[in-house]
């Protein structure tokens, strides 16, 4: 017994020492901290090299990419030539956007891009709102449906899947694809179930009351003051949700088969095997475009500009939507919580 | 009197659990189109024998292909653990990496909006066949190129030695992939710094805490349900990821060698991995997670009372 509280005692007293040195390091730390601005200025410093520095890293296979499509043939083979081309060549873009077709094509990605990202932000924050603020029965039990759509690869019931949409007729049509991005599947669309069930776990409930106290009903709370409050998660979703459609070649590769109907991105594998075929192929290719043999053969230039066409769609839409979630979120008038 | 009371509040419940039930709707409809009997089919397939490739004919009930995985199939096994081990030392680097990259980004920087598309040129590039033609012609490797004696002279990569070189290069060669597939958690953990209210960081300054301490009380716990989503996507993105080569090995069996049954029981043994992986990050963040559910209590609480204050003026009433 007297062990016990001698040990005891022993321990407290180091804790209460160890407390001390704590506050003692801390005190010591914010006196010499802010005797100056220099510490200040070091960590701006240490900041932006550490940032600019990441920076680089990102942006090194865009920066590629720009370099390699302007080479000419001579610049692509020599060694000495590593970033700068020695003359620039746009022709290359010219065939890559031959070679792909791209009006046709970019108008099917981008119709099939924008209406199943709008199904899929319109829905996923419905539900997730729900499983966020409601009780109701097999409440665990639905959301352990959204972790397991979420979590089972679909390669494993893409099988079953393909013979649903068979059944139902909607094989090489553009619903598959889009239809089920309103019931919160689709693309990943568990996913963003999950991200707004987050997002609107954190929000307080205060401004909801209010407009409940106010006589607003809950459909109304919902699209009134709850979905414009969600407006910086919902430009996230969004963001995911186009960048994922626009690339996808695999689900949309299985369920459309018809090539009038096909998307932009998987053109690419066309220009790759241009580039990669004989040259006397080559030659046939550019005479069908009606382009002169020669100097602009195909090659690793009109590769990468065609891979950067493709993806200046979702830059571009990158470039402005980022300015939205920049803004975050207001949270006018709630206190306390 | 007691009693009416009573029902009036077991309306008012079943009113909520109705008003839930009408969100959660879509998605009710959705699992019932297009999930469960996939599943089911799925499950069929991977526990009975198959008769006839045209229109999966199948019948009896059989383990064998969950034992031939196991036994027969000297393949699965070893990818299995080496999807595993890739997984297990990416995924913390990918947290760690995109949280500080999302706290950098989140500060008052200049050019803020310049460096956020910056850092999101790989996902949105990525997810695509552009950047797997771009690891194909090796730019992953050639960013932090060590071996070059660019960013480090060539006599102090002489005075190192080739196997320290070696692994430094392999190190960076991960880190660089890390990085560019780090785009989703990033804007993840971006999107749940920009909903933490100023007021706490103010609040928390005014009381005297540090940005080291601000950080660890402040931040971590007001992104933590962020923390737990990005995680999870963490981890079943990089078992699901089309590129993974287990995947492709199923692929193979379900979809090109038209042996249903086998890759559908491949599917399942993966999907029971990524299952209890999942259940287990979810078992231990349920208790660090911040939400306002914690507040829920001590609201009920305050309900209750006001409640009891409430009754006194209908006493006089009567």
């Amino acid at each position: 017994m007297s062990v016990n509280t001698e040990s005891l005692q022993l321990k407290k007293r180091q804790n209460a020492l160890l407390n001390n040195l704590q506050l003692r390091w801390r005190l010591f730390g914010r006196k010499y901290a802010n005797l100056t601005g220099a510490k200040h200025i070091i960590v701006r410093l240490a900041m932006y090299l550490l940032i600019i520095g990441l920076a680089f890293v990102f942006l090194y296979p865009f920066l590629y990419m720009i370099a390699t499509s302007l080479m000419s043939n001579s610049d692509l083979n020599s060694s000495s030539v590593q970033w700068l081309p020695t003359e620039i060549k746009f022709e290359n873009y010219a065939i890559a956007l031959q070679l792909m077709d791209i009006g046709r094509f970019m108008k099917n990605s981008l119709l099939v891009t924008v209406t199943a990202s709008f199904g899929h932000i319109i829905a996923c924050s419905f539900i997730g709102y729900g499983f966020a603020r409601y009780n109701f029965p097999l409440k665990k039990l639905l959301f352990a449906f959204v972790i397991l759509a979420f979590i089972v690869p679909t390669q494993t019931i893409i099988i079953p899947l393909y013979m649903t949409y068979s059944n139902l007729k909607w094989l090489d049509t553009y619903l598959p694809l889009i239809v089920p991005t309103f019931f919160g599947f689709g693309l990943r669309g568990a996913l963003y179930v999950f991200l707004f069930r987050q997002f609107f776990l954190t929000v307080p409930k205060s401004l909801e009351e209010a407009a409940r106290i106010d006589g607003c009903g809950f459909m109304m709370t919902y699209w009134r003051i709850v979905f414009p409050l969600a407006k910086a998660t919902l430009v996230v979703a969004l963001v995911l949700s186009v960048v994922w459609h626009w690339n996808d070649f695999y689900e949309s590769s299985l369920y459309i088969s018809s090539p009038s109907l096909g998307f932009l991105p998987p053109r690419l594998t066309s220009i790759i095997t241009a580039a990669n075929a004989l040259p006397e192929q080559q030659a046939e290719m550019l005479r069908q475009l009606g382009l002169q043999d020669g100097e602009d053969t195909l090659n690793n230039a009109v590769v990468m500009a065609g891979a950067l066409v493709i993806s200046a769609p979702v830059l571009v839409f990158f470039g402005f939507a980022q300015r939205q979630f920049m803004q975050g979120i207001e949270r006018t008038g709630i206190t306390g919580e | 009197m007691k009693e009416k009371k009573k029902r009036f509040r077991m309306d008012l419940h079943k009113r909520n659990s109705l008003k839930g039930l009408v969100f959660v709707t879509p998605f009710i409809i959705g699992i019932a189109l297009f999930f469960i009997y996939p599943i089911y089919m799925s499950v069929r397939l991977s526990i009975s024998e198959q008769v006839a490739i045209v229109g999966m004919k199948m019948q009896g009930f059989t383990l064998e292909h969950f034992v031939r995985a196991f036994v027969v199939d000297t393949e699965f096994v070893p990818t299995f653990v080496e999807v595993v081990k890739q997984t297990l030392t990416k995924f913390p680097l990918t947290i760690v990496l995109s949280l500080i990259i999302a706290v950098l980004l989140n500060r008052d920087i200049k050019c803020r909006g310049l460096f956020r598309v910056i850092f999101f040129i790989p996902f949105l590039l990525g997810s695509g066949e552009v950047m797997q033609q771009l690891l194909n012609q090796g730019v992953d490797r050639s960013v932090l190129n060590v071996m070059d004696g660019k960013l480090i002279p060539y006599s102090v990569l002489s005075y190192f030695g080739d196997t320290i070189m070696n692994a430094v290069q392999t190190v960076f060669g991960l880190l660089v992939t890390v990085l560019w597939g780090s785009g989703v958690q990033i804007l993840l953990f971006l999107s749940g710094l920009q909903s933490i209210s100023p007021a706490l960081y103010e609040a928390a300054k005014i009381d005297g805490a540090t940005e080291w301490e601000i950080f660890w009380k402040v931040t971590v716990p007001m992104i933590s349900p962020m923390l737990l989503l990005n995680i999870v996507y963490t981890v079943v993105n990089s078992f699901t990821d089309i590129s993974n080569p287990l995947l492709k090995y199923i692929q193979k069996y379900g979809f090109t060698d038209a042996e249903f049954s086998y890759g559908a029981a491949l599917g399942w043994i993966y999907f029971a991995f990524i299952g209890v992986l999942v259940a287990i990050i979810f078992a231990v963040m349920q208790k660090y997670m911040h939400t306002s559910e914690v507040e829920e209590v001590k609201k009920r609480e305050r309900k209750h009372r006001v409640f009891t204050i409430e009754k006194a003026p209908k006493r006089t009433f009567e």
